[in-house]
């Protein structure tokens, strides 16, 4: 079903949303920056809006976050885990990010599941708003995610100039709507029209960033790259780690005890894989000492056919993150490039 | 989760974020992309800064050493214990000095300043870090007439070529290492002047090989080459600088290589220059010396005072430029006004109602050596000066040690007395990066158990030695700072976005005095071996790092594996030696002898042994007091 919400009655939807639960939104910062965070009121959400450099996925896989409760109960170490349960809608997040949590759901559902991101990951209500001015460094039409969407949304929002069209895409996304069923009526077959012509033509509108994907696809998972370009890529890379913190479908962290007034809490915290210590063994021993062997891995996790030949999708859903917060040069696209060329800088 | 603004707490290059914090708690950092230094990327310093106050070992109550034990006492009576004690030591004639610090803000560093002049009356005042950073502005000042530095990092971007004494910039300074990297991705000239393989003479269309010790010699090497082939800046030379015709007589037995004469002609020919020196530890003259000498051939070359071009003194930690434009060093007040300048003290003395010493003070290691009493604002000396472990033995041997920190730090750990104060992440404050931005910090979360801000402890510690005034809040300090030295004065009222208030750019609108580089540290003979001390400054052991969980395991895997530290050999030396890796060498000098384990390096200069600054001390005996010395190196 598709429905129409005239652009005066999302204030009183947000509204009601916000009675029901914490809702998750782009707003602007204290510094310029948007940046997505709880609501407080309707009026802070930005509709016009380029990606938030700093992706949404801190709502289901936290920076830093907690676990467990450790005690020390007489001679007997108590375990407590600790539940996150707040029931969260993510609004007006984008294309890319919602196929970068469903990437990290099919990840964490699989076996063994693990529970501390799924009830993050099933509490939440995604209601999307799809692009329809690509942003600048974006290129998720390389990587079929963006810039509009055909599913795993719960909702998705096309802004029409004075109305949005909402595409239902599950039972979550029902119920949001049926917070306030009042603001909302079926759209029209013009509706339905002008959303499409707005995805041709959104389609049509990409910034310089491309990512040829397929053949360095094929390169990668033949052992077509010679360990020379890796070394030379690697003099490029300044092992910030940001590439990871940005990406929408990156999950790897480190686990560490945190002591809290006679307790410890056990806390799953990002960590990067281009760091020389991610691998490090107690030992001494580091089996990716080098940064060429580090990055090497990466750019295999992400574009070899592992994944594609599983969820018809590489490890990469466009955003162009990467390209924004490299400190060195060597962002995904530079590198499939360069993969796909069999050269860098040259 | 409520996104706070603040400054980055590691590197001098001044990039800016936000903390994120739940229910009270740091649980991350966020990008900006509106920061105008860090422009949406930070390096993984900054992706982790909210570690260490997250995970440290947190001083959270006022302690006081009774009968070799700390206990915990209230806030008056450890405020009162302090007053008592340094009082009764100095009515006793005995000598007193307090340490400032690169990682306390301004306001701190100000208030730590006045403390010690107005309430202590004593010049003995400096910081561990002047010891690294100070040659570095000193040797720009002598050139310029000012340390200002005269580009910033976005600057470097667009320069076409780039002259880097590298130390290890990509380590050391990131973000400076992101810029480079940028200029030479569109095309730039990177000269590296470097003694070893690393990542950004890996990238450079010119390396310049330095015996270590001995980048002056290269420096000289260029201005020579720019002289001989007639590249200076006609109209920089004639107008801007003096002592051009004694430049030409230093330089005439300087030797020229085909390397240096195109290195010259690239920074000549350059529309915009950039010339980058990094901090070193130790050995004050020498790094002064060459700092020196780039200014000179920026400025012979017309890149001083040119938009664009420019020397950017790489300081290592965030607020080292700030501490210096406090004063918290021996022989200048605060906006770098010398002790013996009448006026400045004249004008001091008004504003903080006290007559301020005269006597010069001593500086870091000798305040360490010789005072009764010391009171120590967020530093760690041992950490960070050149003598090391020798810093914590001195600091034992003090009557009365006072720490304010956030973090138990060895030098905490063997205080009287530990006053807990906010880290970075809970308390206002300013902080000046390397270009010169005073830019602002904000409280993300409340400071654990007791600790209090350091400015609001400093305050009280003024007043109990009637150096008072009554201050609210930090931008009352701010004010007062303002007064004490104009270029803060305006701090406050033309802020941008982030709170930066501005570069400090130099005007460079004076004379340039031209000099060389001159002698050489060391000549070894030939076939002979040079140990060097690795000055690339060792981030292993500041409390940032070593307390945050992801940024402390490099370092703590390195000294789990060589308790006894190590040297590196390149493989040629380790052959003609005899050792393998791994297995340990005898070191000899003029100064004594020490038996480390070995490291072969295939990018190292044959001749050269490098020891990590973190392992300075396991050769402590080889070196005496130098950081280069000649060594004899057999099979141990």
């Amino acid at each position: 079903m598709v429905f129409t919400l005239p652009r005066e009655g999302t204030t009183q939807w947000l509204e009601k949303l916000l009675e029901a639960g914490e809702v998750i939104a782009p707003v602007r910062g204290p510094c310029g920056d948007v940046i997505f965070s709880a609501l407080r009121s309707p009026a802070q959400v930005v509709w016009d809006f380029e990606n938030p450099l700093h992706p949404p996925k801190q709502f289901v896989l936290p920076q830093t976050d907690p676990l467990v409760k450790i005690k020390l109960n007489g001679q007997r170490h108590e375990v407590e885990p600790i539940h996150d349960d707040s029931s969260r809608t993510l609004f007006n997040v984008r294309s890319c990010d919602v196929q970068g949590i469903a990437f990290l759901t099919r990840m964490h559902e699989a076996e063994p599941p693990d529970a501390s991101y799924l009830r993050r990951a099933h509490n939440l209500t995604i209601i999307s708003l799809a692009c329809t001015t690509p942003c600048p460094p974006g290129f998720c039409a390389c990587t079929d995610s963006g810039p509009f969407l055909s599913g795993g949304y719960d909702l998705q929002l096309t802004d029409l100039g004075g109305s949005f069209l909402v595409e239902v895409g599950s039972e979550k996304g029902e119920a949001a709507m049926a917070k306030a069923p009042d603001v909302f009526r079926k759209a029209t077959e013009v509706e339905v029209a002008e959303r499409k012509a707005l995805e041709v033509a959104a389609k049509a509108h990409f910034g310089p960033e491309t990512c040829h994907f397929g053949s360095a696809m094929r390169r990668i998972s033949t052992g077509r790259v010679q360990d020379a370009l890796w070394e030379k890529m690697a003099d490029w890379c300044l092992e910030c780690g940001g590439c990871n913190f940005v990406c929408p479908t990156c999950y790897c962290f480190s686990v560490k005890d945190l002591r809290r007034d006679g307790t410890w809490v056990r806390c799953r915290m990002w960590d990067s894989c281009q760091y020389t210590a991610f691998t490090l063994e107690a030992s001494g021993h580091n089996p990716r000492a080098q940064r060429k062997e580090r990055m090497k891995r990466r750019f295999f996790h992400k574009v070899s056919a592992q994944y594609y030949t599983r969820d018809s999708m590489v490890g990469c859903v466009g955003c162009g993150r990467c390209i924004k917060t490299c400190l060195g040069t060597t962002h995904m696209p530079a590198v499939v490039a360069a993969i796909r060329k069999g050269k860098w800088h040259e | 989760m409520l996104p706070v603004p603040t400054t980055c707490p590691f590197c001098a290059c001044g990039c800016g974020f936000y903390l994120l914090a739940n229910q009270g708690e740091l649980v991350g950092v966020a990008l900006s992309e509106t920061h105008p230094v860090s422009l949406g990327r930070l390096c993984a310093r900054g992706w982790n800064a909210h570690e260490a106050a997250l995970w440290g070992s947190r001083l959270t109550q006022p302690l006081v050493n009774r009968s070799g034990k700390l206990e915990s006492v209230s806030w008056v009576e450890a405020l009162d214990h302090v007053a008592g004690r340094i009082r009764g030591l100095i009515d006793a004639g005995k000598s007193v000095g307090v340490l400032g610090s690169a990682r306390a803000t301004n306001e701190e560093n100000y208030l730590a300043g006045k403390l010690a002049r107005a309430g202590l009356q004593t010049n003995n005042l400096d910081f561990s870090y002047h010891s690294i950073c100070g040659p570095l502005l000193t040797g720009l000042e002598e050139v310029c007439g000012e340390c200002t530095p005269s580009i910033s990092l976005n600057d470097i971007e667009s320069s076409q070529t780039i002259l880097l004494i590298e130390g290890d910039l990509a380590e050391t300074h990131p973000r400076a290492a992101s810029a480079v990297m940028a200029a030479v991705d569109k095309g730039a000239h990177l000269i590296t002047i470097t003694h070893t393989g690393t990542q950004m003479s890996r990238l450079a269309s010119l390396v310049l090989p330095a015996r270590p010790g001995n980048e002056g010699e290269v420096i000289d090497g260029l201005l020579a080459a720019v002289l001989n082939l007639g590249l200076e800046d006609r109209a920089s030379v004639e107008v801007r600088c003096e002592g051009y015709d004694a430049l030409r007589r230093d330089l005439e037995a300087v030797k020229i290589t085909a390397e240096m004469r195109q290195a010259a002609e690239w920074i000549a020919r350059a529309t915009r220059a950039t010339f980058l020196i990094p901090p070193v530890s130790g050995e004050g003259p020498p790094s002064r010396r060459e700092a020196a000498a780039l200014a000179t051939l920026a400025a012979v070359t017309g890149h001083l005072g040119r938009p664009g071009s420019g020397l950017l003194p790489l300081l290592a930690r965030n607020n080292v430029r700030g501490a210096c434009d406090m004063g918290i060093t021996p022989d200048r007040l605060p906006g770098y006004h010398r002790l013996d300048d009448e006026r400045s003290r004249q004008r001091l003395q008004d504003l903080w109602g006290k007559k301020l010493p005269s006597p010069p003070g001593l500086d870091a290691e000798s305040i360490l050596q010789s005072v009764s009493a010391l009171i120590v604002l967020a530093d760690d000396p041992p950490a960070v000066l050149p003598m090391g472990q020798r810093a914590l033995a001195a600091l034992g041997k003090i009557e009365f040690l006072v720490v304010l920190d956030a973090f138990l730090t060895p030098t905490a750990q063997i205080a009287h007395v530990v006053l807990p104060i906010a880290s970075f992440a809970e308390t206002e404050g300013t902080i000046t990066s390397m270009e010169g931005r005073v830019q602002r910090l904000h409280v993300a979360t409340d400071p654990p158990g007791e600790a209090r801000p350091g400015w609001q402890v400093l305050a009280e510690l003024c007043a109990r030695f009637d150096a008072g005034a009554s201050y609210r809040s930090a931008s009352d300090v701010l004010s007062e700072v303002g007064q004490a030295t104009p270029r803060y004065a305006h701090v406050g009222q033309s802020e941008d976005r982030w709170g930066g208030i501005g570069m400090a750019k130099g005007s460079n609108g004076g004379k340039f005095r031209l000099c060389v580089a001159e002698a050489p540290r060391l000549t070894p003979a030939e076939g002979s071996h040079v140990l060097v001390r690795d000055d690339t400054y060792d981030w292993g052991r500041d409390p940032l790092v070593s307390f945050s969980p992801t940024l402390s395991r490099d370092f703590q895997s390195q000294r789990k594996l060589f308790p006894k530290g190590f040297v590196e050999i390149c493989k040629q030396d380790a052959d003609a030696v005899g050792v393998h890796p791994g297995r340990p060498v005898r070191l000899t000098s003029v100064h004594g002898e020490a038996v480390v384990p070995t490291r072969v390096r295939t990018d190292l200069t044959p001749g050269v042994l490098l020891v990590p600054y973190a392992f300075r001390d396991h050769v402590a005996n080889v070196f005496g007091t130098h950081s280069v010395t000649a060594v004899k190196v057999e099979q141990a």
